[in-house]
């Protein structure tokens, strides 16, 4: 390792307090569920150009009757300068990812064309890896924080993976419930059906074999 | 009390430590694995003086008034002027979380205010404040199921959507690495692989939760699959039966009829 440069008082004092709060929390990015009505908004706030936004998203819809003539939802994603950065049609959940061409405040949007009240589970996660120009720029960090952030990343990438798991089990566990609601209603309403239908069946034919209406024949 | 200001370090106070506002990267300087190397630093950084104690304590007071955590991981939301905004997330059981909520408004004139609440599965209220800017909570969880935080813009504000920055986290992202780093006197890389070695459990153990709810899934599919079979033979059965039921009832009407 190089020697040292005289560092600057400020930098050495903060470096010890940085040290000591150090409670940058590594791992967050959320699993969070927002209700989607009509159109909704989440923003999320980059700090560095070039970083990558990574995340998911899943549909819960347990809303509608029949699933598969759902839509699906609309999902775009706008940079601070108003262009579109990325953006999905039609679909029930996907994994997305992509540079962040600009620093600032990125909006996530769903829309939903159908009119029923939907779940929508996503997890967004922005992740900086930092580079030579930050490395050089700085004299206080090692090629090991670059490593150590490269592994920090893929370890956010199985994390992100475990999310989308979760929320399409928690999606496929709705349809599963819904699946056993449905058989057990629908039978027993078939057998009522069934007793209901021959006995009115019988109750016609007696009465066709009534007095009165024997009676009334032309 | 944390105040975040749009995650931007704008305190004119703590512009050197604008390079220092990464994503939890470890800014200690190359003392590795070293004992001794640290332990000299150490002596050379504590001969400084009053005057560098002073502007420790500045830059100390500046980093903690002006925000911690990386807050470029914390979502905005925007809420209507009337309507609930809710956010849920579903978490099993003995799992800590920790949130953080601050109103941003960009008009100075209008003074908006939120009222969150914060119920559990069985519907207990965790947390509920009313007319408020800014505030945090922090529980542990007691039943599985799905949290629900919910969101409102409180009575008299008509000035169009205001926006809310909620940074909520769960687990492992919850913990405190700064009191295990204190309690256990580590610091640079080893706390930085300490935390990716918490990650890497936390992972398992989801992994291992995960399976456990394939598995529960699975036993109701089977379930379900044995019910569709026995009710549709059952279904044959009683159709079989009511038929037969309806011939007997009808010939012994005819009898009785003297037709046949």
């Amino acid at each position: 390792m190089s020697t040292r440069k005289a560092p600057c008082r400020y930098s050495k004092i903060s470096t010890i307090i940085f040290a000591l709060t150090l409670s940058n929390v590594i791992y967050h990015g959320f699993a969070l569920s927002i209700s989607l009505r009509d159109f909704e908004c989440v923003s999320e706030h980059v700090l560095y150009a070039g970083d990558s936004v990574s995340g998911n998203f899943v549909v819960m819809d347990h809303n509608i009757f029949w699933s598969a003539d759902h839509p699906g939802i609309e999902f775009t994603v706008t940079s601070p300068g108003g262009y579109l950065v990325h953006s999905l049609e039609g679909s029930s959940g996907d994994k997305f990812e992509f540079k962040a061409p600009l620093s600032g405040t990125y909006k996530f949007c769903f829309r939903n064309p159908a009119s029923t009240h939907e779940t929508v589970s996503f997890h967004i996660h922005v992740g900086h890896i930092p580079n030579e120009h930050d490395l050089a720029r700085d004299e206080h960090l090692n090629p090991i924080n670059v490593k150590i952030a490269e592994l920090r990343e893929s370890l956010e990438s199985v994390v992100s993976e475990q999310k989308y798991l979760k929320a399409r089990d928690a999606r496929h566990r709705y349809t599963n419930e819904s699946t056993r609601k449905r058989v057990v209603f629908f039978t027993v309403l078939e057998y009522v059906f069934f007793a209901a239908t021959s006995s009115l069946q019988v109750l016609f034919i007696r009465r066709l074999f009534s007095k009165s209406f024997a009676y009334n024949r032309v | 009390m944390l105040v975040k200001n749009h995650g931007i370090e704008t305190d004119p106070k703590c512009d050197v430590l604008h390079r220092y506002r990464r994503p939890s990267l470890p800014v200690f300087p190359r003392q590795l694995k070293l004992q001794k190397e640290r332990e000299t630093s150490l002596k050379r950084e504590k001969g400084y003086g009053e005057e560098s104690y002073l502007v420790a304590l500045l830059l100390f007071l500046c980093f903690f008034s002006a925000g911690l955590s990386p807050t470029a991981q914390a979502i905005w939301l925007t809420l209507p002027s009337s309507g609930t905004k809710c956010v849920s997330e579903e978490i099993q059981n003995n799992v800590v979380v920790l949130a953080d909520y601050v109103l941003v408004s960009d008009d100075h004139s209008h003074h908006p205010a939120i009222s969150v609440k914060v119920t559990s599965p069985y519907g207990n209220i965790l947390h509920h404040k009313e007319n408020t800017t800014h505030g945090q909570f922090a529980f542990t969880t007691h039943e599985a199921g799905n949290y629900l935080a919910c969101l409102w813009v409180d009575g008299h504000y008509q000035g169009g959507d205001v926006n809310v920055n909620l940074d909520w986290r769960t687990g492992i992202a919850a913990k405190d690495w700064e009191s295990v780093a204190r309690k256990e006197k580590i610091e640079g890389v080893e706390l930085e692989l300490r935390k990716l070695e918490g990650a890497v459990e936390a992972i398992h153990e989801n992994l291992i939760y995960l399976k456990s709810r394939e598995a529960e899934m699975r036993t109701v599919s089977e379930r379900t699959n044995a019910r569709v079979a026995w009710f549709s033979i059952m279904s044959l059965g009683i159709c079989i039966a009511v038929s037969a039921l309806q011939i007997w009832h009808l010939k012994r009407f005819f009898q009785k009829k003297k037709l046949i």
